[in-house]
């Protein structure tokens, strides 16, 4: 006989109303079992459920299943709100590990409640905050479910979300694979937890967790202490690692180093530097010199290192042979921690991998008239922003007597912008001091005294202007209170010229720090007659506050942030507002470049020029360097807008898309370059767009082709200089449109921008296998017979397997080390297996140290060109070994591993 | 037998015999504890699992529970006819294709037929009737309820109060006292509707009363707002209609243009 199906709830809701308990009590626990099926019945007595709930007089069990039976039916009316309420008075009977839709939509309602009152509770520093008791043990029971069924990203992720530090404790140490748990924990952080002091709380506990390990993960340590801004803890470390007898601990001190370094912390990075412990039992003198010797011979220095500081070697003969080592160490970790290795590096890398084309600048001069100078400097500027980081003069050397005619501003910029591939062309004085500048952007630390010498000595408003930006740019986001000084001297001279460049220096040297000072400057602001210091000072104020304000906001794609901005753009009247609102929309999204498209894409169809403007360079700066197929299509319509301005947004955002794209990888890029010489080439063009297009061809070959731009280091610590430059960079596309034919004075800004945005730059774009020579020859003083030579790898090699798949190339190639790698290869690149060389760290790309498995066999070593300028005689002596750069293949390539193509 | 089976019986047996007797205080409790222990059985809805016993099971439970209706209509409760009434349901609707018909099935059908009418819920009256096969439609108790309903939407109260002479079943005349009921409440309400007032004499019509007394005892009872002078009927409270609302025309005007200016700002 078939079964029979009960075809309606009627009977037993009837049921509910029988006086006798036990009746009530079947009713509901057939009801429970059959909700899913007749809960639209059920719905019409919820009310007399919820008064059984309610009632007294029932036992626990009782009542606890008339909230569950509720729970359920409000659960399928979508009253989510109300199913959660009652499912917590169900107590036990809410079963967490129950596999039905119910369940797993009621767990996620809970987890979402109790994190959003967490939050609250947190954000309004209320400690007692009246969590429901029952909400908070649904919450842990699933958080304890999670873990024991070792889903522990899950409870990671709910413990962050929830601010349970405790359970995310528990979490990570209980997980099977602790590191793997832990670097999970630290990207998550970084990209879902909002709020800056929770994610230093949750860093602070991850900190705690890495150091109980027995093997501790020095690397990500020192990148979370370095988020906290906790020189301390970094110091420490290095200084055990340094001292370690183990040679691979040191290697992994000077790799903390170079991934700090990358970072561009230049304020934290001098705390260590100068935190760290001098040995013991050195004489005192030594040890100054060493740095001392560091500074002078720092252009003569290989990047080997290798001097080994032979007035300390000779003076501790005879010392404790560890300290020594330590002292040797120290010195070594000093030049990487002050950023001169990795810049050297950089600069050996960008020498010698130069490809602009300088044919491009050539065509572009002879098309610019003469008379015209907005677009004769931003000749200048293109080609610096080509050479950045070079030190290719070649373009500036053969037309000397072109850039002298160069007049009042443009010639102060034109010197500037030598600044960026020459080192040591010093023409024009106040120029001179702003190239200075430029060249030790964010490392310097020895040019610094210099500049305030010059800056003390002179009354030229011109050179206080170029001194005063150098000084800035050098000393970035130190807040060093002697130089603040001499710049408020400058300041209070009132002098139109000079105190706009002293305003911004003040912002660049305050960055992020929020001082006291932005009132000081913003007093000043209010007083001056001058627009021209006010504009600087403003512009200081924002740098100053910027990591306050924009710290939470800057890459979060902060959905607030975006909301208001958006409002702003649609509603203000004043178009600079809006211009600025739309443009710091880019800021806003650089970590999620993908939305900016979307978001935007209705803005940059508005009727108002200023507000497409903005679009256009928002995605620019946004998209920065990833080729984006929506953000070129949605800059392309606007390179030829009806508005002179917005053409020439549109074409610097579009370069800045397009830096290291290939027409390969998207055909429009040809398209584009041809664009940008009809428009350089064509007589009638108008100045703004012609100098868009100039720039633009600039930016395309940022770096002799080797650059990029790009605001988030690998750490996904915001990169200040970056993001600092291009904020600056905007400004200026801004004041020099606003004041167009007069830009004159308003231009020199762009090389300021752009060449702390070029240096930023240069940094990000150090996907370039950096080879590290760091050849630490080190002879015990004692001699303990084992001259423990740790050379670190010199050579490694790279096989990025080519995405193409249209022509028969090999599906892999050796790079050669080192070599330029787009993000978009980035993923393909691993070294080779078993190979000589071990990396300390897995990253591929950018300074790796490499570990030698067979410090016995002969090493052959690659040496890359350096520039001639800073080419010293060390380079030869120090290994004694072949110098030809030639790669050391010594085996055959493994078979590349299979990899998937995706178009 | 099963034990326990045989001890339903055996108090179903006590409890038919206490009906006769009239005993209906009796017949409550004994029916109470029958149907706590008929919740024991899983042959019974909403389970409905095939126990050996389950054939017997269901018709002894469909036993009680028709006779806890029946009792229900004679002790004039009506929560305990609807109650019982919705647990009996199951036993025609999802258990009928496996037990012998049930000689008082049509005759509770009806009888329901008429609460509802009663109680003037019309749509689930009607819902009621969809459910029911041709056949049953045939039945005099099923035709006694039909007929009686579509004279009461039609307004032919008077064929509604004659009807309560020739009930197909004598349990039928409790529901037919309250149909007349329901069917003054409903004149009562539409003469408020439609007169200021009424003459006694007429009101007395109207209401199909036989003497004045009557009336103002169900006046006095059912609606103590109506007032009596000058041997009339006022029905002033009714008559009391809400003024129209006044439009917030400044705060749409104000509204209005906001949007206008929005409008105007959107990009």
């Amino acid at each position: 006989m078939a079964a029979t199906m009960v075809s309606s709830a009627g009977g037993l809701l009837a049921m509910l109303n029988e006086s006798h308990p036990s009746l009530k009590l079947h009713a509901l626990s057939n009801l429970n079992s059959f909700v899913d099926q007749f809960w639209p019945e059920i719905s019409t007595s919820v009310p007399i459920i919820e008064s059984l709930y309610e009632d007294e007089e029932f036992d626990q069990h009782q009542r606890q299943l008339a909230a569950l039976l509720v729970s359920k039916v409000f659960y399928y009316l979508g009253e989510l709100n109300d199913s959660l309420s009652y499912a917590l008075g169900a107590g036990s009977l809410f079963d967490v590990s129950d596999d039905s839709d119910y369940v797993h939509t009621l767990l996620a309602k809970a987890i979402d409640e109790y994190a959003s009152i967490k939050s609250k509770a947190a954000e309004l520093n209320d400690e007692a905050a009246n969590v429901d008791p029952r909400l908070e043990a649904i919450v842990e029971r699933m958080l304890d479910k999670c873990i024991t069924d070792g889903k522990y990203q899950q409870a990671m992720g709910i413990a962050i979300e929830c601010r349970r530090l405790d359970k995310l404790e528990e979490a990570i140490t209980r997980s099977d694979n602790i590191h793997g748990t832990l670097s999970y924990c630290i990207n998550v952080s970084h990209s879902f937890v909002n709020r800056r002091e929770y994610r230093r709380e949750v860093l602070r506990l991850l900190v705690k967790v890495y150091q109980k390990l027995p093997s501790p993960d020095y690397l990500s340590i020192c990148q979370c202490l370095m988020f906290l801004d906790e020189p301390e803890g970094v110091v420490s470390i290095l200084e055990k690692l340094l001292r370690s007898e183990n040679k691979d601990d040191a290697l992994l001190a000077f790799q903390v180093a170079f991934d700090l370094v990358e970072n561009e912390h230049q304020a934290f990075l001098l705390n260590v530097r100068d935190h760290l412990p001098v040995p013991k039992s050195l004489p005192s003198e030594s040890t100054e010199s060493a740095p001392a010797q560091n500074e002078s011979t720092a252009a003569a220095e290989d990047v080997q290192m290798t001097d080994g500081t032979p007035a300390s070697n000779a003076n501790v003969q005879g010392t404790d042979p560890k300290e020594v080592i330590y002292a040797e160490r120290l010195n070594k970790i000093r030049g990487i921690l002050s950023g001169e290795t990795s810049i050297q590096l950089t600069l050996q890398f960008l020498y010698s991998h130069n490809k602009s084309d300088l044919l491009i600048l050539k065509t572009i001069k002879q098309s610019v008239e003469m008379r015209n100078s907005v677009c004769h400097s931003a000749t200048i500027y293109a080609n610096a922003i080509m050479h950045a980081g070079t030190t290719v003069d070649t373009f500036l050397r053969e037309n000397l007597d072109w850039l002298s005619r160069a007049t009042n501003w443009a010639k102060f910029s034109a010197t500037a912008g030598v600044g960026l591939p020459v080192v040591a062309v010093h023409t024009q004085k106040g120029g001179a001091l702003y190239a200075l500048g430029l060249i030790h952007a964010n490392h310097g630390e020895g040019i610094k005294q210099f500049l305030r010498d010059s800056l003390r000595s002179t009354t030229v408003e011109v050179i206080q202007h170029g001194a005063c930006l150098g000084l800035g740019l050098a000393a970035l986001g130190t807040a060093d209170e002697d130089i603040y000084d001499d710049i408020k001297n400058v300041l209070y001279t009132d002098n139109a010229v000079a105190g706009e460049a002293a305003g911004i220096s003040m912002g660049l040297l305050m960055v992020g720090t929020a001082s006291e000072k932005a009132g000081e400057m913003l007093a000043y602001a209010h007083e001056t007659q001058h627009e021209k210091i006010i504009r600087g000072l403003a512009l200081g104020i924002a740098l100053t506050v910027y990591g306050r304000e924009e710290e939470a906001d800057t890459g979060t794609a902060n959905n607030k942030a975006i909301r208001q901005l958006l409002h702003f753009a649609v509603s203000d009247v004043s178009d600079d507002v809006r211009r600025t609102a739309v443009l710091a929309l880019g800021f806003v999204l650089y970590s999620e470049p993908e939305q900016t498209p979307r978001i935007v894409s209705l803005l940059s169809e508005s009727y108002n020029p200023h507000v497409r403007y903005g679009a256009a360079l928002a995605v620019g700066i946004s998209c920065a360097g990833t080729g984006l197929s929506e953000a070129i299509s949605l800059l392309e319509p606007l390179t030829s807008d009806v508005v002179d301005f917005v053409r020439q947004g549109a074409l610097i955002a579009m370069a800045m898309v397009m830096v290291q794209i290939n027409e390969a990888n998207d055909s429009r890029v040809g398209t584009f370059r041809r664009q940008l010489e009809k428009i350089i080439l064509d007589k009638h063009e108008d100045t703004m767009s012609k100098m868009g297009a100039i720039l633009a061809s600039g930016i395309l070959d940022a770096g002799g082709r080797n650059m990029t731009i790009k605001l988030l280091s690998k750490t996904k610590h915001d990169k200040i200089t970056a993001v600092v430059g291009l904020a600056v960079f905007s400004q200026f596309c801004i004041q020099n449109q606003l004041l167009c034919p007069p830009a004159t004075s308003a231009v020199k800004l762009p090389t300021a921008v752009l060449s702390t945005s070029a240096k930023a730059k240069a940094r990000a774009k150090k996907e370039a296998e950096q080879k590290e020579k760091v050849n630490n020859e080190k002879t015990d003083a004692v001699g303990k017979g084992k001259s423990s030579s740790e050379k670190e790898g010199d050579s490694m090699q790279v096989d990025t397997p080519q995405e193409k798949k249209a022509e028969p190339e090999p599906s892999f190639e050796l790079l050669t080390n080192p070599a330029r790698v787009v993000p978009a290869q980035e993923k393909f690149i691993r070294f080779l297996e078993d190979s000589r060389y071990v990396p300390v760290k897995s990253a591929p790309s950018g300074f790796v140290l490499l570990r030698d498995l067979r410090p016995n066999e002969p090493e052959v070593l690659s040496l890359t060109d350096a520039p001639s300028s800073t080419q010293s005689p060390a380079g030869g002596s120090t290994t004694g070994q072949g110098s030809a750069s030639a790669m050391a293949v010594d085996e055959e390539p493994q078979p590349p591993a299979p990899f998937e193509y995706t178009s | 037998m099963d034990p326990k089976l045989t001890e339903v019986s055996q108090l179903f047996e006590r409890f038919k015999a206490a009906i006769t007797r009239k005993d209906y205080d009796s017949c409550t409790e004994l029916l109470s504890h029958l149907k706590v222990l008929l919740t024991s059985f899983r042959s019974l809805p909403p389970l409905f699992e095939n126990t050996p016993n389950s054939i017997h099971e269901l018709t002894l439970a469909r036993d009680i529970y028709e006779h806890a209706v029946l009792l229900s209509v004679k002790i004039e409760d009506q929560d305990a006819f609807e109650r019982d009434f919705f647990q009996l349901k199951p036993y025609y609707t999802d258990a009928g294709s496996r037990l012998p018909p049930s000689p008082n099935e049509y005759m509770i059908l009806g009888l329901n037929l008429l609460r509802l009418l009663v109680q003037n819920r019309i749509a689930e009256f009607h819902t009621e009737l969809e459910l029911l096969s041709s056949t049953a439609l045939e039945n005099p108790c099923i035709k006694h309820a039909v007929e009686l309903e579509q004279s009461f939407m039609e307004g032919a109260y008077n064929r509604v109060l004659s009807a309560k002479q020739n009930v197909p079943n004598e349990t039928y005349g409790y529901f037919m006292d309250l149909l007349a009921k329901t069917v003054r409440d409903e004149i009562a309400g539409c003469s408020e509707k439609a007169y200021d007032y009424l003459s006694l004499k007429d009101a007395r019509q109207m209401l199909l009363y036989t003497s004045d007394k009557e009336l103002l005892q169900y006046i006095e009872e059912e609606h103590p707002e109506w007032e009596i002078k000058n041997g009339s009927v006022f029905f002033q409270k009714a008559k009391e209609s809400v003024p129209c609302k006044e439009i917030p025309s400044l705060q749409l005007i104000n509204q209005t243009l906001s949007y206008a200016r929005e409008l105007e700002r959107i990009v």
